[in-house]
């Protein structure tokens, strides 16, 4: 075909750009759905519980993800300071997925467990009260705003939409589900029963009385990098 | 491109008409830019043979290096871990005491402590440990501990984590006591540093601290803890209960503070950072909870 064609013909030089670069795409994108090592099979991921997405919610609302990165890398300084590199299968449910790439803060993928709620509050309240040096910002309102969770059942059924397992009985008994994991009501052992016995329900932000949005934020922030259980974890030949 | 007639066209014009046809010149890249250009294709080709490269199937191409991230990091773990090993053998095998007896080997651990200490304890304790109030996490350079200061209950409070349970006695807290008798009580806890306002309900106080709220049971009879305190002469079981005594407070001195610890009561969390020791979460390996065992130790306080 002659360059002068092509040239001269808008629609069939967008046309020819548009299968060469898919062809990029193709080649880069499509293999990894069918190679079995890019996602790790492992023991003990789950979908969020109700709570913990609306908490994954709020991080995102805040920007958390700016100043935090969820990855940990595999290179030494990083597993001696954070644990085990991150694998893919422990975002497979995260839509999007929150790797983040600056870190003015530390990484947070095995965050869950490392502190106790008071010491989240005590820090989100207003982070220079436990570290002094901290350059994060303090954020006092979400002790104060109550969770608004009206809309959880449909926030769950969007993500069924994209792949993420849940089941249409965890979709009906969200809003139980979320009261019995911050304690105010709901249905406890249907919780355990829908999510496992691993799942804390706890006070997570110290108001033993209500659902605030510190609630969510930390429960989320408690159950990070908790669900694999790495002591039996082989890595792949990869 | 001096010297444009010796340049061919792309033999497309656009305006003709004026006269002056507007053509693009068909240049041949300059040398050094070509043969830069080859090369790269050169290198990919060999980079496709050396590194995982090529999707085939549900598998790729392994590169005849074998390299993979995975194994990099294993090597530079294993490494890493040869070259302290002699050391760290002798730290595992050896007993806390023996250890704080070998200056060299003390002083190795205590640094290794003083780097898992900033990573893991400091956003409670404190850089170097000196506390905060936010929250109530101890001082840990002063001599006044909650649970002991020896080597060994360092060691067994890091590894299995420790719950103060400071109930709540205020009625609408959950509690068994009103308003008034939770003012007395907090004038009581005043008057063991001799800052009670009010010698009345300080006096009322004491009835309820020894009798139906049985706070002697924790802090003991003087008010003075759980490690040091005595109730009718026996020692206390070993709950963390603070000395109210002296000018250490885990939770503020002001009257404001004393009377939410005891309306609300505290449950302060110190987690478990042994093996095991919880299903979730960070967790130290036993050489790692020695190291910073001897660096809580020798921070000033230790017994
Ligand atoms: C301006 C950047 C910035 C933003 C935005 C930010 N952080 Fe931080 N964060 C930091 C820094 C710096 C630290 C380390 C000092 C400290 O602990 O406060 C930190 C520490 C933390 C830690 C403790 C990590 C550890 O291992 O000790 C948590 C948890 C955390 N941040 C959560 C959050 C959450 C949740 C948000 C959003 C609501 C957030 N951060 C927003 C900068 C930031
Ligand atoms: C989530 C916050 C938190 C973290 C992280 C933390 N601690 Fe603690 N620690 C506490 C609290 C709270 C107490 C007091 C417990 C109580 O009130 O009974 C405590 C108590 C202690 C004590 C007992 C003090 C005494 O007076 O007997 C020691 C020793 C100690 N911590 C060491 C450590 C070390 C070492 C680390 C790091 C491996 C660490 N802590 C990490 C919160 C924390
Ligand atoms: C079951 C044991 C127990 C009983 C009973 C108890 N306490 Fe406590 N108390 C504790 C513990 C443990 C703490 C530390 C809590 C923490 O921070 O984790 C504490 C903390 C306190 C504090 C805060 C001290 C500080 O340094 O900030 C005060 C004040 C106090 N208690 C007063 C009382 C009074 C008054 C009573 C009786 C009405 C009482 N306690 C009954 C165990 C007890």
């Amino acid at each position: 075909m002659q360059h002068a064609t092509i040239e001269k013909s808008i629609p069939l030089m967008a046309i020819i750009t548009l299968v060469l670069v898919s062809i990029g795409g193709l080649v880069e994108i499509v293999p990894l759905f069918f190679i079995k090592g890019t996602i790790e099979k492992v023991e003990g991921m789950r979908p969020y519980t109700p709570l913990e997405l609306k908490g994954r919610d709020i991080y995102i609302r805040e920007g958390c993800y700016n100043c935090h990165s969820q990855m940990i890398r595999p290179f030494r300084d990083e597993a001696e300071r954070y644990g085990h590199y991150s694998l893919a299968a422990e975002s497979m449910y995260d839509h999007p997925f929150q790797w983040g790439s600056k870190r003015t803060g530390p990484d947070l993928a095995r965050i869950g467990g490392k502190y106790s709620n008071q010491w989240h509050q005590a820090h989100m309240l207003r982070p220079q009260n436990v570290v002094p040096e901290s350059v994060m910002p303090a954020y006092p309102w979400l002790a104060k705003n109550a969770l608004d969770y009206a809309d959880i059942d449909k926030r769950l059924r969007a993500l069924s939409k994209v792949g993420v397992p849940y089941t249409e009985e965890q979709i009906g008994n969200a809003k139980q589900d979320l009261m019995a994991q911050a304690m105010t009501g709901g249905d406890p052992a249907g919780l355990t029963k829908r999510y496992g016995n691993k799942v804390p329900k706890d006070d997570f932000d110290g108001h033993p009385d209500k659902i605030t949005e510190l609630d969510a934020l930390v429960a989320y922030l408690q159950m990070l990098g908790t669900l694999v259980d790495f002591s039996g974890y082989q890595a792949q030949t990869r | 491109m001096s010297d444009n007639q010796e340049v061919s066209t792309t033999g497309h014009q656009w305006d003709d008409e004026e006269g002056y046809p507007l053509q693009e010149y068909n240049n041949p890249l300059p040398k050094w830019w070509l043969y830069s250009f080859y090369a790269t294709i050169i290198w990919a080709v060999i980079y496709w043979i050396l590194y995982p490269a090529w999707p085939i199937g549900n598998g790729f191409t392994k590169g005849v290096l074998g390299w993979s991230m995975h194994k990099e990091l294993r090597e530079e773990m294993d490494e890493a871990n040869a070259k302290k090993k002699v050391v760290n053998e002798q730290l595992a095998s050896m007993p806390l005491q023996e250890i704080a007896k070998k200056n060299d080997l003390l002083q190795y651990a205590i640094s290794g402590g003083k780097a898992i200490f900033g990573d893991n304890c400091a956003p409670c304790h404190g850089q170097g440990g000196i506390g905060s109030k936010a929250g109530g996490f101890p001082n840990l350079t002063d001599d006044d501990w909650l649970y002991g200061g020896n080597l060994e209950t360092i060691e067994a409070t890091i590894t299995q984590g420790r719950t103060g349970q400071m109930p709540a006695h205020l009625k609408a807290a959950g509690g068994a006591f009103d308003e008034a008798q939770v003012n007395d009580l907090t004038q009581y806890v005043l008057s063991f540093s001799g800052r009670s306002q009010d010698a009345a309900a300080s006096k009322r106080g004491d009835a309820l601290f020894h009798g139906e709220a049985g706070c002697n049971g924790c802090h003991g009879d003087q008010g003075n803890g759980s490690l040091k305190g005595t109730m009718a002469g026996q020692a206390l079981p070993p709950v963390g209960a603070p000395n109210l005594t002296d000018a250490i407070w885990l939770h503020g001195a002001d009257p404001v503070s004393i009377r939410e610890s005891i309306a609300k009561g505290r449950m302060g969390v110190m987690p478990a950072w042994g093996k095991g020791s919880k299903e979730v979460g960070r967790q130290l390996d036993p050489l790692a909870i020695k190291q910073v065992t001897l660096y809580v130790h020798s921070l000033g306080g230790g017994r």
